[in-house]
């Protein structure tokens, strides 16, 4: 309606409103990319495990002194937590996934001293970890009570007979090639078979590249450490943290620590505990900035009221009805606002070209980027409201009050 | 035109209450050209405020073009302004930020006319003030008895049945003052009906009918003889509020 009229007042007392427009524009610049990346670790953080960590207790064991017997430990620990109420499987491992420790190797697909090695992030589980983890075997099958090696097995120190692998590993090892029947090898050459094909699993470390290379072996982890993966039903998990500490100490508790009795998701939450802080400082730095940026509207358009008092009166003598003052002011906002993104835009894009080019950080999604300008004119029409009404409210006589 | 009967106004704040106006009763005639005198504080910008519909009156009636205009809402009380009523003020509060082709605008705007019939009613009141080639200066590019007729053609753009002006010649010297009084006389002369509040009683003597107000009444109503000066009696020292 009176655009061109608002657009040379605000040229005539440009200050201010250039002052806000540039705030915005390096809001929105800020915003978006902060709100990208604080998206892109959330769904780092998201990714989907392929265990089913809700319902998941780990503890550990560590045997010490002359009398600690570490086969009969687990035996007698195994069968005590597998007869709990709400335990749905238990298996021994020799470490937790998603910890942040573990262990890792290279394995070939050939005898062949050259061949290339893929690494593997290997376990070593007995034939209940595929119900103790929730994950799914899509191919093969699981080990089987008698494949597992126990610690004082005399063949402990060779390489088990049978592997199972997960999915993302199998192509790596044999890409398009069916790894289910395969031999893998280790680097003395001896084999295993792979015997079964995990669909999905994350291995020790989040930020590894090849997070989901994983191997396990049907062995129990030789002593004095090992730890146990309960899966508890859902609902239950809380409730057998202590009844786990307490059977585990009842059994043995002269040869024997028991420690670490505590939630999966606990472990996993310390593992992402950086990608947490950095996603809720930037969510956090958004916040404020908008926060200011709100301010900053709301103060300069506090301003031009007071300052314009007796316009605002003059206009209302002369026929403005309330609803065209409030219009002026949120269309002289809504404008400022506007340039403010325009010159907003061109910074986003740059500021992402430049991080993207200096920190390998992923191209802007451009959805983020009209998020952000919805917001910032959201931000603007809200800030800009009750000064508006307020300008509405300048009594017409003002214009013959006020000198 | 304009009937004004028992009108009293009271301006209430925590501390005091001001009887600006205390039963006063007047009526304008169409085509009349009335001048409002009186010593500061006596009611006359009340009066004009609420001849004008800026403010609303405590009690009494007012008749607006035979219409009781006393209980209009808000909206409609700024239609009347639009359409019907041309202001003046004394510090011509003309918009610094717009030059004064826009100035000119503003009212039309409101009004919804198209810009096709804006712009010749602006080019006609610009011209008939003496103002068409200043058209795109700022208000702060003229003197002051330039803005006052940008501020007229302003109140004359829309064709209004009638003008007020709250000392239209206090900020002028008296040779602007004469221009601009030459110019309203003029313009009631082409039918418009003008009451004008002045301090100036030389300025008061052209007008068809003199208004005395003394502490919110009419003191005297005077047909073209008027009085002597009441403006020039030692003022109260009373402020009017902003
Ligand atoms: N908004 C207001 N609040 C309180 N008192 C007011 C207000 N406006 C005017 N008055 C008082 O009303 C009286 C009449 O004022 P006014 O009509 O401005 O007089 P004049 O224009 O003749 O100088 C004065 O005493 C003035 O102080
Ligand atoms: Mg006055």
């Amino acid at each position: 309606m009176e655009i061109r009229p608002i657009l040379s007042a605000m040229w005539r007392n440009r200050t201010g409103s250039v002052l806000v427009a540039v705030q915005i524009a390096l809001t929105l610049a800020i915003v978006v990319n902060c709100m990208f990346m604080a998206k892109s670790r959330i769904e780092f953080i998201a990714r989907p495990s392929g265990m089913d960590i809700e319902n998941i207790i780990t503890a550990q064991s560590l045997g010490f002194g002359s009398d600690y017997r570490h086969d009969e430990t687990i035996d007698a620990d195994l069968r005590a937590l597998r007869a709990l109420p709400g335990v749905i499987a238990v298996t021994p491992a020799s470490g937790i996934p998603m910890s942040g420790s573990g262990s890792a190797t290279g394995y070939k697909t050939s005898m062949d001293e050259d061949a290339p090695r893929e690494t593997a992030n290997y376990y070593r589980f007995d034939e209940h970890a595929e119900q103790a983890l929730g994950v799914k075997i899509i191919e093969g099958r699981g080990f089987t009570e008698l494949e597992v090696r126990r610690a004082d097995d005399e063949n402990y120190d060779r390489m088990p007979p049978q592997v199972i692998i997960t999915k993302a590993y199998a192509e790596r090892l044999f890409g398009d090639e069916p790894a289910l029947g395969q031999l893998i090898y280790d680097g003395l050459n001896e084999s295993a078979e792979v015997v079964g094909i995990i669909e999905h699993q994350y291995g020790a470390w989040v930020h590894w590249s090849s997070f989901d290379n994983v191997m396990w072996f049907p062995q129990r982890q030789e002593g004095p450490s090992i730890r146990y993966i309960i899966r508890a039903e859902p609902g239950q998990r809380d409730a057998l943290i202590p009844v786990v500490e307490q059977t585990m100490q009842e059994l043995n508790s002269s040869s024997r620590l028991v420690r670490n009795v505590r939630t999966m998701e606990e472990t996993v939450a310390t593992s992402y505990e950086g990608d947490f802080a950095i996603a809720s400082t930037l969510i956090v730095a958004i916040i404020l900035l908008f926060v200011i940026t709100g301010l900053g509207i709301v103060g300069l358009a506090s301003f031009t009221v007071r300052q314009r008092t007796k316009q605002i009166g003059t206009r209302r003598a002369i026929g403005a009805r309330k609803r065209d003052i409030i219009r002026y002011f949120l269309t002289e906002n809504w404008l400022m606002t506007t340039i403010g993104i325009v010159i907003g835009t061109v910074l986003t894009i740059s500021l992402n070209y430049a991080l993207a080019t200096a920190f390998e950080i992923e191209r802007l999604n451009y959805v983020y980027l009209v998020i952000g300008m919805g917001m910032l004119w959201l931000l603007g029409f809200v800030a800009v409201a009750e000064p508006a009404r307020r300008a509405s409210n300048v009594s017409p006589a003002v214009a013959t009050r006020t000198v | 035109m304009l009937e004004m009967n028992d009108i009293s106004r009271v301006y209430r704040t925590d501390l005091v209450e001001t009887h600006a106006l205390r039963g006063l009763s007047l009526s304008v005639e169409a085509g009349e050209f009335v001048a409002v005198t009186g010593p500061s504080g006596s009611g006359k910008t009340t009066f004009l405020n609420i001849a004008g519909l800026l403010e609303t009156a405590t009690s009494g009636s007012y008749m607006l073009d035979g219409k009781d205009v006393s209980k209009l809402s808000d909206n409609e009380r700024s239609r009347i302004r639009n359409e019907k009523i041309g202001f003046i003020f004394q510090s011509f509060n003309l918009i610094p930020d717009l030059n004064i082709f826009d100035n000119v605008d503003v009212p039309l705007r409101y009004r919804g006319f198209n810009g096709n019939e804006r712009r010749e009613r602006i080019e006609r009141a610009l011209e008939q003030v003496g103002l068409a080639s200043r058209m795109r200066h700022l208000p702060s590019q003229l003197s002051g008895g330039q803005q006052q007729r940008a501020a007229i053609a302003r109140a004359l753009a829309g064709d209004p049945a009638f003008l007020l002006a709250d000392e239209p010649t206090g900020n002028l010297d008296s040779l602007m003052a004469r221009q601009v009084m030459d110019l309203l006389e003029q313009i009631n002369q082409n039918g418009t009906t003008i009451v004008m509040v002045t301090h100036d009683p030389e300025l008061a003597r052209r007008a068809h009918r003199n208004v005395q107000l003394l502490d919110g009444k009419i003191a005297t109503s005077n047909p073209f003889t008027p009085q002597a000066d009441v403006a020039d009696i030692a003022e109260p020292a009373m402020q009017p509020v902003a």
